[in-house]
């Protein structure tokens, strides 16, 4: 109900969750009459009820995506997030190059660090951060040293 | 989760498949019981049953061994009383810029709690429906007892001991009660 919680108003509540649990213990034909009586066709309803719900699949899964899409936001900013040190990037990017167990595949454009763009620096260390090229708590583990 | 606990509930494709294959009466069930919970409340039939839909979805887990239904049912009437909840304690917002004394106005914010002249309001409006309700039943002593009682929050058990019915007639009773009221408030009562 609209307004504060009242005695009367929960006995209002009371009386509808009886209707309702009234409602769920009709047997089918009675409530099917009940539909028709009031000018419904069952079929038609039902018909109707599905469409309804499909459509709500489709809102479902497009809340789930732009909630996996905040998620994936949020980590990246949490990755990357904040001033971002591009001398420290660009000696652990620099890093990670140079290291004999480093990631495989890497060009040879992207093997020289000094030639890309700031922007270039972030946007590889996030992926080869996607990519598991370095563990995610490197950040974590670094700033510990330096302390 | 072990799997004990898993195996109980419904995965969400399982819960897609239990409701695409609901029948015409038990979509017709699931329409009334978005509008009886919707009576009173800020929130419209479709938008309730549609929230219904996406919290069975997401949300929400159902034991395997919960109707689907009555599922969906209790799903919507937690979102009808939350609906509600946020309707008593929502606070007006006064832009800054335009009350020209932001010390006053933003703290002179509408207390959540509820004053004695907001209570009286409330309890008027229910004491007016509930008046009109019990008058539905003013010929059937029996059913306005099982109305009252029910406000009152007496069990099945207490109201079948106290009107002397038995489980059929009493669900009989309680069936006749609500179509009384469908037919009186088809559109839900309002406070």
């Amino acid at each position: 109900m609209i307004g504060k919680k009242t005695p009367l108003r929960d006995g209002l509540d009371r009386l509808v969750d009886a209707l309702v649990e009234d409602i769920l213990s009709t047997p089918d034909k009675d409530i099917l009459a009940e539909l028709k009586e009031c000018g419904g066709d069952p079929a038609r309803n039902a018909a109707e009820m599905r469409a309804f719900f499909e459509r709500s699949i489709v809102a479902a899964n497009k809340h789930r995506l732009a909630q996996a899409r905040a998620g994936a936001a949020r980590n990246r900013k949490r990755r990357v997030g904040g001033p971002v040190d591009i001398a420290q990037a660009r000696q652990r990017l620099r890093a990670i190059l140079d290291s004999a167990g480093g990631p495989q595949g890497l060009t040879l454009a992207a093997r020289k660090e000094s030639e890309l763009s700031d922007s270039d620096i972030v946007s590889m260390l996030d992926d080869l951060y996607e990519l598991g090229a370095f563990p995610p708590k490197d950040d974590e583990e670094e700033g510990e040293k330096e302390n | 989760m072990n799997s004990a606990l898993a195996s109980a509930t419904r995965s969400r494709d399982e819960i897609v498949d239990a409701i695409r294959n609901l029948m015409p009466a038990d979509w017709a069930r699931l329409r009334k019981v978005a509008h009886r919970y919707s009576f009173g409340r800020p929130i419209e039939p479709d938008d309730l049953l549609q929230e219904g839909f996406l919290r069975a979805l997401d949300s929400r887990k159902c034991p395997k061994h919960v109707d689907v239904v009555k599922f969906l049912a209790e799903a919507m009437r937690s979102i009808a009383h939350g609906e509600a909840e946020k309707a008593e304690y929502r606070l007006t917002l006064v832009s800054i810029d335009k009350t020209g004394d932001e010390q006053n106005q933003a703290l002179d914010h509408k207390d959540p709690d509820p004053n004695s002249e907001e209570t009286m309001v409330s309890e008027q409006d229910a004491a007016l429906i509930r008046t009109a309700l019990l008058a539905l039943f003013d010929d059937d002593a029996i059913a306005r007892d099982i109305v009252e009682g029910t406000m009152e929050d007496l069990s099945a058990e207490e109201l079948r001991e106290l009107t002397g019915l038995d489980k059929t007639a009493y669900d009989s009773k309680r069936r006749f009660i609500r179509r009384t009221i469908d037919k009186a408030y088809p559109e839900g009562w309002k406070p």
